[in-house]
């Protein structure tokens, strides 16, 4: 679960112009964040869909993703993006259009060709955002955006330094975890059942211990950082220096302009809709 | 961030990224209730995702501890596996600042189980605020949408509020909070309670 990126098959040398994984953590970060917004704002199934595709299409040219694992993290997605789906078709805001045409009825529930239209968008908005985010999370390294949130975004060196201890405390915690379970059973503690109440009861019995192990850890972790002279005080020099260069920006350029592309290609069709002051 | 001791600021992380794990976990038994019962499903347990900030609120008694552990917590919550994207950051952003300023208007002093409360029913109200803006909650029709509101901001008052509350004055009861703000307020509860008033 940690590794994010980790890979069983030894990487194949790829010589190629754009590489997902090389590029800076947080312009890469930033370009998905720009995409996003743009694409909130937007209400209709073909500018969205037209985005993803062609946001599956720059994962599987420039990203050396595995799409097994890529499945397996985008399929709840799926489920998700029914669920929001079926909510607005069937308890959409006001009518857009009055007129609309009624799709389907079973009872008192109807669905209109527009509150489809809108339902169908919200649904394809859930994929295109899990997509964008499969594309950031799957080629990036969490020890490399730290250390490229330091050094780009000037985020203070303890805090850094501070999430980064905290994150390497997280094996430990799953030992730590069995080792408890061990001990109970030793000691012939009972199981616990799955009822909501035992459940606050294995909070009590497993989670205080572990965040009291968490507090001890980080207690130890920060005197052993200061004593070794850690002051995170501004200045300082890496050993890993993460860079910007073109690739950034034009990897940035290529996604603002699938941004682009779609909406005018939804333009060009006839199809485009904002969200029009619907508050 | 300049005052801020490293201990602090350690333990302000590890508890950030205990609480992404859970978070995480959370987020798959937040899918399931969704493929049950639409956006609704969300709504009923989104309280645990201020959880964070509530507790190291309550422990360091700082300014600046809410918002600075929610945001950490959906940063690490990106590293090990929420796929909502980079927009994670932000959206945890918001609602820790959210705690933020129920905390600031209360002058970083009042620590007492209704402030906690407080402070989780208003990163409910920030974060439905954004939900508007990001989720497009818009398309939504008004009697569903108050629904949600009301939904959410009851889990987070009992979640995020009470359950945080519980689990911070737990942990102080074991004594790993005795350097911590935590130990002045939470050991006696009665003279904590002639203090605030």
């Amino acid at each position: 679960m940690l590794n994010v990126q980790s890979e069983k098959s030894v990487p194949v040398p790829r010589p190629r112009l754009l590489r997902l994984e090389e590029l800076n953590p947080v312009i890469k970060g930033v370009t998905v964040v720009l995409c996003v917004l743009p694409l909130s704002l937007v209400f209709d199934p073909v500018t969205t869909s037209t985005a993803l595709v062609m946001t599956l299409l720059v994962t599987w040219i420039f990203g050396n993703v595995s799409w097994r694992r890529w499945l397996l993290l985008f399929s709840p997605f799926l489920v998700l993006a029914c669920g929001y789906f079926w909510t607005a078709a069937v308890f959409p805001r006001e009518q857009p259009e009055p007129g609309s045409a009624i799709l389907w009825s079973i009872g008192p529930v109807r669905v209109t060709a527009a509150a489809f239209q809108v339902a169908l968008s919200l649904g394809l908005r859930t994929l295109l955002y899990s997509a964008l985010s499969l594309l950031f999370m799957l080629t990036t390294d969490p020890v490399k955006l730290m250390l490229s949130l330091m050094q780009q975004c000037k985020l203070p060196p303890k805090l850094a330094y501070g999430i980064l201890a905290g994150f390497r405390f997280l094996p430990l915690f799953r030992e730590e975890l069995s080792i408890m379970q061990r001990a109970h059973r030793v000691r012939g503690a009972g199981r616990i059942r799955r009822t909501p109440r035992s459940l606050l009861e294995a909070l009590k019995r497993y989670g205080i211990p572990l965040l009291a192990g968490a507090i001890r850890k980080s207690e130890r972790a920060a005197v052993a950082m200061v004593s070794r002279g850690f002051t995170g005080t501004g200045r300082r020099d890496f050993y890993d220096r993460i860079r910007v260069t073109w690739r950034d920006w034009a990897f940035m350029a290529l996604m603002l302009a699938i941004v682009a592309f779609s909406c005018g290609f939804s333009y060009a069709m006839g199809t485009l809709r904002w969200y029009n002051g619907e508050l | 961030m300049k005052n801020w001791k490293l201990r602090d600021i350690i333990v302000l992380s590890s508890l950030s990224v205990v609480f992404a794990v859970v978070y995480v976990l959370f987020l798959q038994v937040g899918n399931v209730l969704v493929g049950l019962m639409g956006p609704m499903g969300y709504e009923v347990i989104f309280g645990i995702w201020f959880i964070v900030s509530i507790i190291s609120a309550y422990i360091l008694q700082r300014p600046g501890a809410a918002l600075l552990s929610e945001t950490v917590a959906g940063t690490v919550e990106l590293l090990i596996g929420n796929t909502a994207g980079p927009v994670l950051i932000l959206s945890a952003f918001i609602q820790g600042l959210g705690a933020e300023a129920v905390f600031a208007a209360l002058r970083y002093r009042n620590y007492s189980a209704p402030a906690l409360m407080a402070a989780g029913a208003g990163s409910a109200v920030f974060s439905f605020a954004w939900g508007f803006i990001h989720s497009g909650f818009a398309a939504l029709s008004p009697g569903l949408l108050l629904a949600m509101f009301i939904a959410r901001i009851v889990s987070s008052v009992l979640l995020a509020g009470l359950l945080g509350k519980w689990i911070a004055d737990a942990l102080a009861k074991t004594g790993v909070l005795r350097s911590f703000p935590i130990a002045k307020t939470s050991r006696g509860q009665l003279s904590s309670k002639a203090e605030v008033s």
